[in-house]
């Protein structure tokens, strides 16, 4: 197993040197001048010369490259052009309200879908199945910026119950908090929960026709157990492995939940610095949010093994 | 007693219950008086208002920072840090005394020789500046608290460069700090304005935290314009970031923030019905859109394909997309800004023309032009509403009269760079790309480095009219406002003649704050003033 890991974790390096030499000559060969932003509308040519001198970006592009490949090799993702702050800072700052947002929509949709999908599989062909299946359908096609927009004029604005913005670290109390991420959570768990839920019926339905059930069932074991202990633990391994999948989408979502409900987290850090070409920024967040994925999927097939016992690396 | 699981469940679900509903109180602990929380119309990115031109350096430098001399309401020159001051009798020696009681944030007294550091560095950045150290022999320190501003000739434009509120104003900084190359940041934000920069609290991206500066002594006149008595009455003024339109108009409904700046047009009716809510337009000269030619390449560099375009694309139909709402927009032929005092009509005579008979002569320019039917490359902004839009119209309004657009589709970000390239079109150039202006900007010849018409040495279009120069500096060293406006009518008929670029229109945004929560916002155009604001709820 660990021989496995380790092997793992070195596959990962041509993985991350791809993604590091994509995410670079993407962003350094489309157009944009983050001296021009900088100098404003006002600036002469001079201007925005003198301030690509003084950040080096009129140097070779290899030779910048070669730079920022050593720097992240030794950690040091750069100082963001615009702010001057180093990009691991801002990075830290944004990384909890981004962290917290994953965390509870991850825990609100694996308890929601795999519920429902359990439940849906159960009742097949039932109301309830098929309520579960509109309602995954539903979740599918809504984006969640249209959803994020319904629940704010409900619940904050109509009902004002809950806040329409913003996110107050974990730090000032757990209350206000959840209190913050709750629509949120909500906004970007829809199509997760469906993805699940879809994938957990489907699983569920393929192990409730096993032989071994049928037996259980003879033996009168209780429905409870039956469907928790046999059938959802040997339907276990595909609906992690869409858990796993689902990550990248949970990145994506995020970017666009975080502008909605105004989170200042990675995800709105990344895409302002993209509209302005803060390009260590953009690097840095690209290679970390790649790393995150690789070892996710390396998580899950850990977990693999712990569900099912027959798999062995 | 015994516990059973579901009353476990019970009790857990009950301290969820009152957990979440505890933050009602927070919000209105955070919302009490002398706090304010404001959401600008993009993030603070840069916090050197001199490295950068953007707005939102400028708003933070008028927060922190403090301006020898500052335009009033009515745009004219008043001091602000200096005490006294005085021009000798062969105007040629401006004298700034100090006033009394100015101290930076870290305590220190503020000397002229912070001010002289900080004057020097200014003016490398800003056009006005330019224009002005052109006629500086020498800018020195008397004692601590008198300067002088030698000048090889009269010029009288001194007091207006050091007053203007467009971007870049002319701050004072520690002269340690303003030492630093104007080309490179500064790390240090110490200033002596009314409010103090939080450091501490500063998220790039989501938030930033002023706090009153107890030490600040403001002038005994009342607040007018970035001029008069900066008398502070909030403790804390926040910046939230909130990048999305609609939410931040959500936030300003419920209550979550007190002042929005730049509410989208469209979104305007739901928030006059919203209760507590007001609209005011504080910036009245707003903005002046324009369609910038390039003038190194054809079709453009030939003036009569230029008047063809000036005549082809009509102001109207693109505000009508661009801005929406007529009550916010206006047609306006003035190249200095309609409703400022460099106003003047000369030459825009064919706007009141019906647009058939402007698109036949827009046809005739063109036919006599010799145009080729080679490709106009139009660069569209589509991240950015009205430049997107105009670009559509321009494009649509020149194949009317017979040429061939191509629109170049990309951000702004690629627009920025796009437009600083002198090759041809066809080679990564450009013949239009669409900006604005902020109205007390383009309402001076010098102040805007894009009136310029030096060639090669022009702002991006590269217009080459030296008559046009002659104009500017015979303007500059005009004495009197009269004076002025009698340059101001021959420079604007030379440019119609000569078409530097097209204007398309003027507009207003108001901004929406909680009426019933904030009072004494001050119109100044292009800066949020912070001070004189007063909570009353």
């Amino acid at each position: 197993m660990i021989a496995y890991i380790v092997r793992r974790l070195i596959s990962t390096i041509p993985v991350m040197a791809v993604v590091g030499i994509f995410v670079f000559m993407l962003l350094h060969l489309s157009p944009g001048d983050p001296a021009a932003i900088i100098a404003g509308d006002n600036a002469s040519i001079e201007n925005i010369a003198a301030i690509r001198s003084r950040l080096g970006l009129d140097r070779p592009l290899w030779v910048q490259f070669l730079e920022w490949v050593w720097n992240t090799l030794r950690g040091d993702l750069g100082i963001s052009i615009f702010s001057n702050l180093p990009v691991t800072t801002l990075m830290l700052q944004r990384a909890e309200p981004t962290i917290a947002l994953s965390f509870t929509t991850l825990v609100v949709a694996v308890s929601i879908a795999v519920t429902i999908g359990v439940l849906a599989a159960w009742k097949a062909g039932s109301l309830l199945d098929r309520a579960v299946m509109a309602f995954a359908v539903m979740g599918f096609s809504v984006p969640v910026f249209v959803v994020g927009y319904l629940l704010v004029f409900v619940f904050a604005m109509q009902l004002r119950w809950l806040p329409v913005q913003g996110y107050t670290p974990i730090a000032e109390g757990l209350a206000p908090w959840l209190h913050h991420l709750v629509l949120p959570s909500i906004a970007l768990g829809l199509a997760y929960v469906a993805l699940i839920a879809r994938i957990t019926r489907a699983s569920m339905l393929e192990v409730l026709a096993e032989d071994y059930i049928r037996t259980a069932n003879a033996k009168g074991v209780a429905t409870g157990p039956m469907l928790l202990k046999h059938a959802l633990k040997n339907a276990a391994v595909p609906i992690v492995t869409v858990i796993g999948i689902g990550v990248a989408l949970l990145i994506g979502g995020v970017v666009i939940t975080e502008s909605v409900f105004n989170i200042p987290g990675v995800g709105r850090l990344v895409v302002d610095a993209i509209a302005r070409r803060d390009y260590p920024i953009i690097q840095g967040v690209m290679v970390i949010f790649a790393g995150v994925y690789v070892l996710v999927n390396l998580a899950v097939d850990m977990i693999y093994t712990f569900l099912d016992p027959r798999i062995r690396y | 007693m015994k516990t059973s699981r579901r009353k476990l469940l019970q009790g857990a679900a009950a301290i969820a219950a009152a957990g979440l509903a505890a933050p009602h109180i927070t919000r209105a602990y955070a919302q009490g008086a002398r706090q304010a929380r404001f959401v600008p119309h993009g993030d603070l990115r840069v916090l050197d208002p001199i490295w950068t031109t953007a707005n939102m350096s400028a708003y933070h430098g008028a927060m922190i920072y403090d301006t020898l001399f500052g335009y009033d309401g009515n745009l004219q020159p008043q001091p602000q840090m200096v005490g006294r001051s005085n021009l000798s009798d062969d105007k040629l020696t401006y004298t700034f005394e100090l006033r009394n009681g100015l101290k930076w944030h870290d305590g220190s007294a503020v000397t002229s020789a912070d001010c002289v550091a900080s004057l020097r560095r200014w003016a490398v950045k800003d056009g006005a500046g330019q224009h002005m150290m052109q006629r500086v022999k020498d800018i020195a320190a008397g004692d601590d608290k008198t300067l002088k501003i030698v000048l090889k000739e009269p010029y009288g434009l001194v007091l207006e460069a050091l007053a203007k509120t467009s971007t870049p104003l002319c701050y004072m900084m520690k002269k340690e700090v303003a030492e630093t190359d104007p080309n490179t940041q500064i790390t240090k934000h110490i200033g002596s304005g009314p409010f103090k920069f939080v450091e501490g609290e500063y998220r790039p991206g989501s938030r930033v935290v002023y706090e009153r500066n107890p030490d600040y002594v403001p002038r005994d006149e009342p607040a007018s314009g970035i001029a008069g008595g900066k008398r502070v009455y909030l403790d804390r003024v926040i910046w939230d970031i909130i990048p999305d339109a609609q939410t931040a108009m959500a936030a300003l409904m419920s209550g979550e923030i007190e002042f929005f700046e730049i509410p989208p047009l469209d979104l305007i009716d739901q928030l006059k019905s919203a209760p507590g809510v007001k609209l005011e337009v504080l910036n009245q000269l707003g903005n002046v859109g324009y369609g910038r030619l390039n003038h190194l390449h054809p079709p453009f560099n030939n003036v009569n394909a230029r008047k063809a375009a000036l005549y082809a694309i009509n102001q109207e139909d693109i505000l009508r997309v661009g801005v929406g709402n007529p009550a916010y927009y206006k047609v306006c032929g003035a190249h200095f800004t309609c409703g400022s005092p460099m106003e003047v009509n000369d030459g825009a005579e064919f706007l009141s023309m019906p647009m058939p008979q402007r698109q036949e002569k827009a046809k005739a320019f063109l036919k006599e032009s010799g145009y080729d039917g080679r490709p106009v490359v139009v660069l569209q902004a589509t991240d950015i509403n009205f430049m997107n839009q105009a670009a559509l119209v321009i494009a649509q309004s020149l194949r009317q009269i017979g040429m061939n657009v191509q629109l170049a589709a990309s951000d702004w970000g690629g627009v920025v760079t796009r437009r600083s390239v002198k090759n041809p079109p066809d080679q990564g150039g450009w013949n239009i790309f669409i900006t604005w202006g902020g109205g007390t900007a383009t309402s001076s010849p010098i102040n805007l480095f894009a009136h310029s018409a030096v060639g090669q040495n022009a702002w991006f279009g590269w217009p080459d009219n030296p008559l046009h120069e002659q104009l500017r500096n015979e303007w500059a060293l005009a004495p009197t406002l009269e004076a002025r406006k009698d340059v101001i009518h021959r420079m604007q008929k030379n440019m119609y003649d000569y078409v530097h670029d097209i204007k398309l229109g003027q507009w207003v945004g108001p901004v929406a704050y909680r009426g019933d929560r904030l009072k004494g916002i001050l119109p100044v155009p292009e800066v949020i003033p912070w001070w004189n604001v007063q909570r009353i709820g």
